[in-house]
């Protein structure tokens, strides 16, 4: 008797599944660096910016003082 | 025995330094209105938020630092007359900004970084659980081999970790020569190898 046939999604799940199994089987090798650049390097591109930054300094940004107009731009609005 | 520029400094003098120190003229154009700094916020954001935060070690008060630089850099960008790299004049702003915080917060008690939550903060995204706690480990040792060096071969070591600059503009950022920036980059290195391991 054949055994029952898989559906296309099941097939698709666990070839993803064996994918990822083997890709973290690859990048899970131990971080090793030549020198100190290198592993500030690797930190510095793990480490993510906050997003909150760029909301928080528009808002500053706004309620900064808009620069005085120059004194020939003054002349030309009489 | 230190080469670095003066910890504390009237803002103008420092923004004015950073940009007279850097050398080379640059083809950077003057930025003036608001979407130039949008453009340059995009550019340069995450390396002067990682610089803020290694010379803090807290990423909360690098978040702080990070948006007052870019303020100031806002409030002056009208005077930057591009004698050095945007890039530059944004690090030397940064340097100069949380030497001022480390120099208040020394004065006032002795900070520690042992608060595991600043870690947890710190962990960028990772691939896995167990890289994610390799990148955390990974931050933790960073800041603690660079917290035990000299701050003029922690700074040093952050500014030429960034490959987008060179040794010149490192030793102007510093207030020495290429000669000597590669001299003590040696040694850095050494004294940054030995506590590496020490974390391990």
């Amino acid at each position: 008797m054949n055994p029952p046939r898989k559906s296309k999604l099941q097939h698709e799940q666990e070839q993803e599944s064996e994918q990822t199994t083997q890709g973290q089987q690859t990048q899970q090798a131990p971080l090793e660096f030549a020198t100190a650049e290198e592993a500030i390097r690797h930190d510095a591109a793990q480490s993510d910016l906050p997003p909150a930054i760029a909301k928080r300094l528009r808002d500053s940004i706004a309620r900064e003082p808009k620069p005085a107009a120059s004194w020939w731009k003054r002349l030309l609005r009489r | 025995m230190t080469a670095l520029a003066p910890t504390v400094e009237p803002e103008q003098t420092a923004l004015d330094d950073a940009e007279a120190a850097s050398g080379a003229p640059s083809p950077v154009r003057v930025p003036l209105e608001p979407p130039e700094l949008a453009a340059i916020y995009e550019e340069h954001a995450r390396p002067i938020y990682y610089l803020a935060l290694r010379m803090l070690g807290d990423p909360t008060q690098a978040e702080d630092a990070t948006h007052d630089v870019f303020l100031k850099a806002y409030r002056k960008l009208g005077e930057f007359k591009g004698r050095s790299s945007i890039r530059t004049w944004l690090y030397r702003i940064t340097i100069n900004h949380c030497q001022n915080l480390l120099q208040t917060w020394h004065r006032r008690h002795i900070y520690s970084t042992d608060d595991e939550a600043v870690w947890e903060r710190a962990a960028g995204a990772a691939e896995s659980p167990l890289r994610l706690l390799e990148t955390k480990e990974l931050g933790q040792r960073i800041q603690k081999s660079l917290d035990a060096l000299p701050e003029e071969y922690r700074i040093l070591l952050l500014l030429v970790a960034d490959e987008k600059l060179s040794y010149d503009e490192v030793g102007a950022l510093t207030g020495q020569s290429s000669d000597a920036v590669r001299g003590k980059l040696h040694r850095a290195r050494k004294a940054f190898a030995a506590h590496f391991h020490e974390t391990a």
